[in-house]
C-alpha cells in the first residue's frame, strides 16, 4: 500500500487534474449562460491535435498553444453560430462536434502526418516544466508541487480569474443573467445572445488549452481519440461543483486523485475501472442529492 | 391537415437533401484540397459498398445495429425524453447475451436464444429504467445521467472481461465463445452478414407498427409533443416517459446480444464502434420517422463500409466520412434557423423594396 499512497500520488493527482480543471472552467462559463456543453470532449480533442501540430511545424510550444487556441475559438464559434444563431439543439450540436472532431483529427493526423493511431516526433516542443527554486527544499512541498508542466500552474490562476470574472465584473454578472433571466437582461440593453457567444468561445478556448496541455505538457504526442472521456468528467466536475469555479476545481482535483490511484491500484494487481467509475457515479449521485433537497423544500 | 403533411414532408425532404449535397460537396473540396479526385473517391465509395455480393452483404450486416440503435433513440426522442445511454445499454446487453451464450450451452437452442434475446433486453432495458425514474421523479436530467452511465456500463463490461470472465485463453478483453448453437447463421460466407437482419426487420416493423399504428404509438407522441394536452386526454405522462426508456434501452440490449451472436460470437470490451451515436444521430436526422430510420441507417452503412474501400482504392482517409456525417447532422440541426434566417432576409428585401 505504501507503493499506492505517497506523495507521488498527490504529484500525480495534480498532474492528471489539470486537464479536467482547464475544460470545466470553460464549460461551467457556457453553463452559466444556459448551454449544456458536451462537446467539450471534441474541443479538447481539436485542441490536443492543433496543440502538436502548432508546436511541431514552427517548433515552439508557444505556437501550438496559440494554435490550439485558435482552433477552439473557430469550434466554439461553431458551437455558438448553431446554438445560438440558428437556435439548434445544444445536446445534437455538442454530439456533432464530437464526432466531427474525431473524425476531423484522425484524418487530419493521416493526410498530414501520414501515420495512423499516433503521431510523436522529436521535433515536437513539449510545455516547459516549471521548478520553483524557493520549495526546492522542502522534500514533500517539492515533490508535491514542483516539476510540473507551466499548464498546472495557469490552470490555478485560471481557476482564480475565472471566479473573478464571473463574480466580480460587469461580464460575469451578464453570462449569470444570460442563462437565468434573459429577457431582463435584454431589457437593459445588453444582448443575451452575445454574452451567451463570449461564454461558448471561451469555453472554446479553455477546452483549446486542455487539450494543449494532453499533447505537450503532459505527453509530448497525439493519439487518436486522446481525450478520451476527459470532457465528460469535466462536465461531471462542473455539475458536482454546482458551476462554481473553486467548488469545480475541487471536484476536478478530487476526480484526478481517483484517477491518478486508479493508476497505481492497477500497477499492483487492482483493477481500475472501479475508481475510473467514480465521477461518473459522484455526479448522479450529487445530482440526487440536490433534487432531493429541492423536492423536500416543496413539501415542507 | 393533409395538404400541410405533405408540404411539410416535402419541405423536409428538400433540406435534407440538400443537407446531404452540401455535406458531400464540402467532403469533396476537402479531398481537392487533399490533392485527391472527388469524383474517383466517391466512385471508390459507391463501389465499396455496392460493387459485390460481398459487400452489399458487409453494408447490410452494418445496418443491422444502426437500425436498432436508430428506433431506440426515436422511441425516447418522440415521447420527449433523452436516451442518450444507448450505448452503455448495448455494452449491457451484448455482455449479458454473450454471458447466457457461454453458460448455457446445453439448453435447447430456441428456448436459450429468446432467453439470452429477452436477457439482453432486460438488462439493457433496466439500465435505461433507472435514468428515467431519475427523470420523472426528481427532474434529473436524463441526458447527464445517461451520458454518465454510458461510462459506468462501458468501464463496468470492461473490468468484467479482464477480470472475472476474462476468456481462458487467447484475446485480451474478450470473453470465452459462446457455444455453437447460438451463433446465428451466415447468409453470405465470409461476409459479416446473418440472420439478424431478419429480426431486425421483423422488430422495425413491429416497431412501424406500434408507432404509427397503435394508440399506444399515439400516446408516446402525444406525451412528447404536448404534455400538458396529454395530460388532459388523460395520458400518464410520467408512464410513456418511463416506458418509452424501457424499450428504447432494451432494442439497445437486442442491439447488442445480436452483435454478440451474429458477429463476434463474444464480447469484446469494444464491441461497439459507437453504434448507439450513430443511430442517434440517425434517428435525428430523419425526425424520429421508422422508415427513414430503415433508410438512413443504410446510406450511413453504405458510407461506413465505402469509405473503407474507398481509402484503400485512393489513399483517402475513410474518417472524412465521420467529417460528412457530422456536417450532415450539424445542417439538419440548423435546418430552423437557417430557414428563419432566409425568411427575415426575404422580409428585409421586401421592406427595402417598398
Amino acid at each position: 500500500m505504501q507503493d499506492v499512497f505517497n506523495l507521488t500520488l498527490l504529484q500525480n493527482t495534480i498532474r492528471t487534474a489539470t486537464p479536467l480543471i482547464l475544460a470545466a472552467l470553460g464549460g461551467l462559463l457556457t453553463m452559466h449562460a444556459g448551454i449544456l456543453n458536451i462537446g467539450m470532449e471534441g474541443m479538447i480533442l481539436i485542441g490536443a491535435f492543433f496543440g502538436v501540430l502548432g508546436s511541431y511545424f514552427f517548433n515552439s510550444a508557444l505556437m501550438g498553444v496559440l494554435l490550439a487556441i485558435f482552433s477552439g475559438l473557430l469550434i466554439g464559434l461553431l458551437f455558438g453560430v448553431f446554438t445560438i444563431e440558428l437556435e439548434s439543439d445544444e445536446f445534437i450540436i455538442g454530439i456533432a462536434i464530437n464526432i466531427f472532431a474525431g473524425g476531423l483529427t484522425v484524418f487530419l493526423l493521416r493526410s498530414i502526418f501520414g501515420v495512423k493511431g499516433a503521431f510523436s516526433s522529436p521535433d515536437i516542443v513539449p510545455l516547459p516544466d516549471v521548478n520553483f527554486p524557493f520549495i526546492d527544499k522542502i522534500g514533500f512541498l517539492d515533490t508535491i508541487f514542483n516539476n510540473h508542466s507551466l499548464f498546472v500552474y495557469i490552470s490555478w490562476i485560471l481557476v482564480i480569474l475565472v471566479y473573478i470574472f464571473l463574480y466580480k465584473t460587469p461580464y460575469g454578472y451578464w453570462i449569470r443573467a444570460a442563462g437565468e433571466h434573459p429577457e431582463s437582461l435584454e431589457t437593459v440593453g445588453i444582448s443575451p445572445k452575445k454574452m451567451k457567444y463570449i461564454s461558448s468561445l471561451l469555453c472554446g478556448v479553455f477546452c483549446g488549452l486542455a487539450g494543449a496541455h494532453l499533447s505537450l505538457g503532459y505527453l509530448t504526442l497525439f493519439t487518436e481519440n486522446m481525450s478520451a472521456g476527459k470532457g465528460f468528467i469535466s462536465l461531471a466536475a462542473i455539475i458536482f461543483g454546482a458551476s462554481n469555479p473553486i467548488k469545480t476545481f475541487g471536484a476536478a482535483l478530487l476526480f484526478g486523485f481517483f484517477d491518478a490511484l486508479g493508476i497505481r491500484l492497477q500497477g499492483v494487481g487492482i483493477p481500475s475501472q472501479f475508481t475510473q467509475m467514480i465521477p461518473y457515479l459522484a455526479t448522479i449521485f450529487a445530482l440526487f442529492i440536490v433534487a432531493k433537497r429541492k423536492l423536500g423544500k416543496k413539501v415542507a | 391537415m393533409f395538404k400541410i403533411k405533405i408540404k411539410e414532408n416535402m419541405e423536409y425532404l428538400t433540406s435534407l437533401f440538400l443537407s446531404i449535397f452540401a455535406a458531400l460537396l464540402i467532403g469533396a473540396i476537402i479531398m481537392v484540397f487533399n490533392g485527391q479526385n472527388p469524383i474517383v473517391g466517391y466512385g471508390a465509395l459507391v463501389a465499396g459498398a455496392f460493387g459485390s455480393k460481398y459487400k452489399i452483404a458487409t453494408t447490410f450486416a452494418k445496418t443491422v445495429p444502426l437500425i436498432l440503435t436508430g428506433l431506440a433513440t426515436a422511441i425516447s426522442f418522440m415521447s420527449g425524453i433523452f436516451n442518450i445511454g444507448g450505448e452503455g445499454q448495448l455494452y449491457l446487453g451484448a455482455f449479458a447475451a454473450a454471458y447466457v451464450g457461454f453458460t448455457f450451452g446445453s439448453l435447447p437452442v430456441f428456448v436459450a436464444i429468446i432467453l439470452a434475446i429477452m436477457a439482453s433486453a432486460l438488462v439493457g432495458g433496466l439500465y435505461a429504467y433507472f435514468p428515467g425514474v431519475l427523470k420523472v421523479k426528481y427532474n434529473i436530467d436524463e441526458v447527464i445521467t445517461t451520458i454518465m452511465l454510458n461510462s459506468v456500463a462501458i468501464l463496468f463490461t470492461n473490468y468484467l472481461v479482464n477480470y472475472p470472465f476474462a476468456a481462458s485463453q487467447g484475446k485480451m478483453g474478450g470473453t470465452d465463445m459462446i457455444s455453437e448453437a447460438f451463433k446465428f447463421t451466415k447468409l453470405v460466407r465470409l461476409s459479416k452478414l446473418n440472420t439478424s437482419i431478419f429480426y431486425t426487420a421483423l422488430i422495425a416493423i413491429f416497431m412501424y407498427y406500434l408507432i404509427k399504428k397503435t394508440s399506444f404509438g399515439y400516446n408516446f407522441k402525444m406525451v412528447g409533443e404536448n404534455s400538458i394536452f396529454a395530460k388532459y386526454a388523460g395520458v400518464n405522462n410520467k408512464k410513456y416517459m418511463i416506458r418509452a426508456m424501457i424499450i428504447s434501452g432494451a432494442l439497445c440490449g437486442i442491439a447488442g446480444a445480436f452483435e454478440v451472436y451474429g458477429v463476434h460470437y463474444r464480447f469484446l470490451q469494444n464491441i461497439s464502434k459507437g453504434y448507439a451515436f450513430d443511430g442517434m444521430l440517425i434517428a435525428l436526422i430523419v425526425r424520429n420517422n421508422p422508415v427513414g430510420i430503415v433508410l438512413m441507417s443504410i446510406f450511413f452503412a453504405m458510407l461506413k463500409t465505402g469509405s473503407n474501400s474507398m481509402e484503400i482504392a485512393t489513399g483517402i482517409p475513410s474518417e472524412l466520412i465521420l467529417v460528412i456525417q457530422s456536417i450532415i447532422i450539424l445542417f439538419i440541426a440548423g435546418e430552423n434557423g437557417f430557414k428563419n434566417i432566409i425568411k427575415k432576409r426575404k422580409l428585409n428585401k421586401g421592406k427595402l423594396v417598398k
